[in-house]
């Protein structure tokens, strides 16, 4: 890695009008932190899928190579319309972006599958920005709900950057909540909020849910004290209840527009047989949530 | 969670289609290759089932066919002829074993020791083997079951011209029977060449004595099994990586293949591996996940025991034309055209291969054939890089040798020859900093020569031996640096 060149914000996109929503944040994002700025396509071969409609089941002479230059050829020409309209569409975003303010924004196109391609790429990244919604919801409005659980959720838990994932229209934040848990990870998200330029002169809100007790105060003066030092407007609340519809409501009163919280501390086991608070309340909330693993 | 979901239900249609597709090909394969290994066809139905539904849990490369197979059966006839079928399946369980210690030992990483050659040679000699294999049913039998292969063949490469929906191999399998039904034909059938599974597969102990010298009896074969097996596993997984562009876990494919063998033998079936042929089908078929193999080995079963009575009704001239067909495409018929345009080393590593292991039938003695040639003429081909010149200096008192090149086993004579110990002059000078000395055999050349010439009163200076003899050390892990490797081979 060269340490001369910052880290850089990376927009995750597809071809879906999403994207565009994912490029005005990007560009919020990289003009307030000063960060260069890439836009990421992943052109997924889905080697997990077979293109099956010989059921023959006979194998003649040369059968493994006709076989193989029949799914590479195949495959050529999928990669070869997908690489071109993503070439163009991606310049498209550079195109917005560098108008809402970007100085520096780059695209790459890469194959393979969307959270290992992210995973290989974010050495060199401060932030990612996803949309919460992508082709796939674009095409099938019915189970785009379950859809989003599963992609985000394989994403965010193979990342280890914070996350910023959208789901509508860009509106520049202008209130912050910070749903705010006492545990290690929310806690180094109120020290990076403390330290980042990204929310510079927004109000913040800090959000405990649950009972009163004299650690959750303590914790919640902690982070309060942390803000106020570094120059932001905090005001913390603890409200007893259970954290989904707590912060809902919360979100909803007091117009919140940005939503910080943290993601996915459980095993992928349990989310498999409980649910996950992360995906109900990505799946609930409609603002732009970032996410701290 | 990610490899969960895509290895299991991202692509559930094809996979099941695929899954029957390659069940309905496994089934005259399974009974073949019992007859082979010389036990009931019941046997090697049992085995196709219990090893493909391990491995799609345990495998290491999702859309893989594992199943009862020839390459494996033809290594067991001896035992089975001698000792009967409970050491066989002692011999199973022994063979799953110990090829989950190899996985554990990791030894899958040994596969790049066997060249591209011996992969060809291996391939074809399983289809020749595959094809010799039904030669029994075909010599001396009567022109009634020659017309009906040839009607079978014509159907299998026929009928998809109509129609890729339904396995053509089924179609003639059906059409055959039919016809031999119908016609009131005099031809042997399955159910005439043992039993066929009446009931599921149930857990049982091999009635063999636990003493030492059944260990005696059964090992040998069970190490054959193990070697074979994973040797063909490893390659139909790299064959299924390269046909899918995706990769696969060998060691974990190496511990799936035990752990599949040792249920197999307690749930009375043989000892299977990987399938080429098969693997190729489910792909073509667009099978890719796991839930191919899974629904391979079901409705395998299923078929079996619910059909049970029309499958012991299907002519062997139909299973003739079925496996015919999977030799036909198992061999690799790229590799004849191309002996003339490969380099004549290569093609005879895969002609020896293919030799060796159609005489002995046992595919690691090919193997281990082709890899010690393949050896023999690398080490040959580098033995002919080293080039030593020399030049006389100070008015004719010294001459200087300079080597360049590797010097090991295979070129030290060469090595040795170069030097002309017969002329007359007062001092050499051998500089080998620009040569390799790789092993014993190379340093020892070097000294024979410093004798030779101090023989001849001829005074003998070397010259940086230090760097040429740094290959010498066994272990390279200091060296595996980009820098330090340029300064090995660069000096």
């Amino acid at each position: 890695m060269n340490s001369n060149t910052q880290d850089k914000v990376m927009a995750c996109v597809d071809q879906s009008h999403f994207s565009e929503h994912v490029a005005d944040y990007a560009a919020w994002a990289a003009r307030r932190l000063a960060a260069p700025l890439e836009f990421l396509h992943v052109i997924d071969h889905h080697p997990e899928i077979g293109s099956g409609e010989d059921h023959s089941g006979a194998i003649g002479v040369d059968a493994q190579e006709k076989l193989l230059s029949r799914l590479s050829s195949e495959d050529e020409r999928r990669t070869k319309a997908a690489r071109e309209q993503g070439r163009i569409f991606l310049n498209r975003l550079r195109e917005r972006a560098i108008a809402a303010g970007g100085h520096s924004v780059d695209v790459r196109q890469r194959h393979g599958e969307l959270a290992e391609t992210l995973a290989e790429q974010e050495s060199d990244v401060c932030m990612i920005i996803l949309g919460r919604r992508g082709e796939a919801a674009a095409h099938d409005q019915r189970d785009s709900g379950r859809d989003i659980g599963r992609n985000v959720e394989r994403v965010v838990r193979a990342l280890h950057k914070p996350i910023l994932t959208v789901t509508a229209d860009f509106r520049e934040p202008q209130r912050v909540m910070i749903a705010f848990d006492g545990g290690i990870v929310t806690r180094r998200g109120v020290e990076m909020v403390a330290a980042s330029p990204l929310f510079r002169g927004l109000p913040v809100h800090l959000l405990m849910s649950g009972k009163e007790s004299r650690e959750a105060g303590k914790q919640l003066e902690w982070a309060t004290t942390t803000l106020t030092t570094a120059g932001f407007a905090a005001a913390a609340a603890l409200i007893p209840g259970d954290a989904e519809s707590v912060i809902a409501k919360t979100v909803h009163q007091q117009s919140i527009d940005l939503l910080i919280m943290g993601a996915y501390s459980h095993s992928p086991l349990r989310s498999l047989l409980f649910g996950s608070k992360t995906t109900d309340l990505l799946r609930s909330a409609s603002i732009p949530t970032l996410l701290l693993r | 969670m990610k490899s969960l979901h895509q290895d299991w239900l991202a692509n559930v249609r094809n996979d099941l289609l695929a899954g029957l597709v390659v069940a309905l090909a496994l089934i005259p394969e399974a009974i073949a290759f019992s007859i082979i290994a010389g036990v009931d066809p019941r046997v090697g139905l049992y085995a196709s089932f219990c090893i493909a539904t391990v491995m799609a849990f345990a495998g290491g490369r999702p859309g893989m066919i594992s199943a009862a197979t020839g390459a494996m059966a033809l290594l067991m006839v001896t035992l089975v002829k001698d000792y009967g079928l409970q050491y066989l399946l002692a011999a199973t369980i022994l063979t799953g074993v110990l090829q989950i210690v190899a996985g554990w030992l990791r030894l899958g990483t040994l596969m790049r020791f066997v060249s591209r050659s011996v992969i060809t040679g291996f391939v074809n000699a399983l289809a020749i083997l595959i094809f010799m294999a039904q030669m029994p049913e075909l010599i001396g039998a009567s022109w009634v079951v020659y017309a009906m292969v040839a009607a079978g063949l014509a159907i299998i490469y026929l009928f998809p011209y109509l129609s890729k929906a339904v396995p053509s191999p089924l179609v003639a399998i059906v059409v055959l029977t039919a016809l031999a039904l119908g016609m009131g034909l005099d031809i042997r059938t399955v159910g005439d060449m043992g039993d066929l599974p009446d009931s599921l597969p149930i857990f049982l102990l091999p009635e063999v004595p636990l003493n030492f010298e059944t260990l005696r009896i059964i090992f040998p074969v069970s190490a054959t099994l193990a070697v074979v097996g994973l040797l063909e596993s490893m390659m139909t997984a790299s064959i299924v990586d390269e046909l899918t562009d995706s990769s696969s876990d060998k060691n974990r494919e190496c511990v799936g293949q035990g752990v599949a063998n040792i249920s197999c033998g307690f749930l009375g079936g043989m000892a299977g591996c990987a399938m080429i042929g098969q693997s190729v089908i489910n792909v073509k078929s667009g099978g890719r996940g796991r839930l191919s193999t899974l629904a391979a080995g079901i409705f395998l079963l299923l078929m079996v025991v619910f059909a049970g009575d029309w499958v012991a009704r299907i002519p062997m001239a139909a299973l003739v034309a079925v496996m015919i067909m999977v030799s036909i495409g198992t061999f690799n018929w790229a590799s004849v055209r191309d002996l003339r345009q490969h380099p004549k080393s290569s093609s005879v590593v895969m002609l020896a291969t293919v030799i060796v292991v159609v005489a002995t039938h046992d595919l690691a003695k090919g193997v281990l054939v082709g890899v010690l040639l393949s050896g023999f003429f690398f080490a040959h081909k580098v033995g002919q890089i080293l080039h030593i010149g020399s030049m006389s200096e100070d008015e004719g008192r010294v001459r200087t040798y300079k080597v360049t090149g590797q010097v090991f086993f295979a070129s030290a004579e060469r090595f040795v020859n170069a030097f002309d110990f017969r002329e007359v002059i007062e001092k050499v000078r051998i500089d080998v900093s620009r040569a390799h000395f790789w092993d014993i055999t190379a340093i020892s050349a070097l000294d024979k020569v410093v004798v030779k010439f101090r023989r001849e009163a001829t005074e003998v200076e070397v010259i940086g031996l230090n760097e040429a003899s740094s290959t010498m050390v066994d272990r390279f892990a200091v060296h595996d640096k980009p820098d330090a490797v340029e300064q090995l081979m660069g000096h």
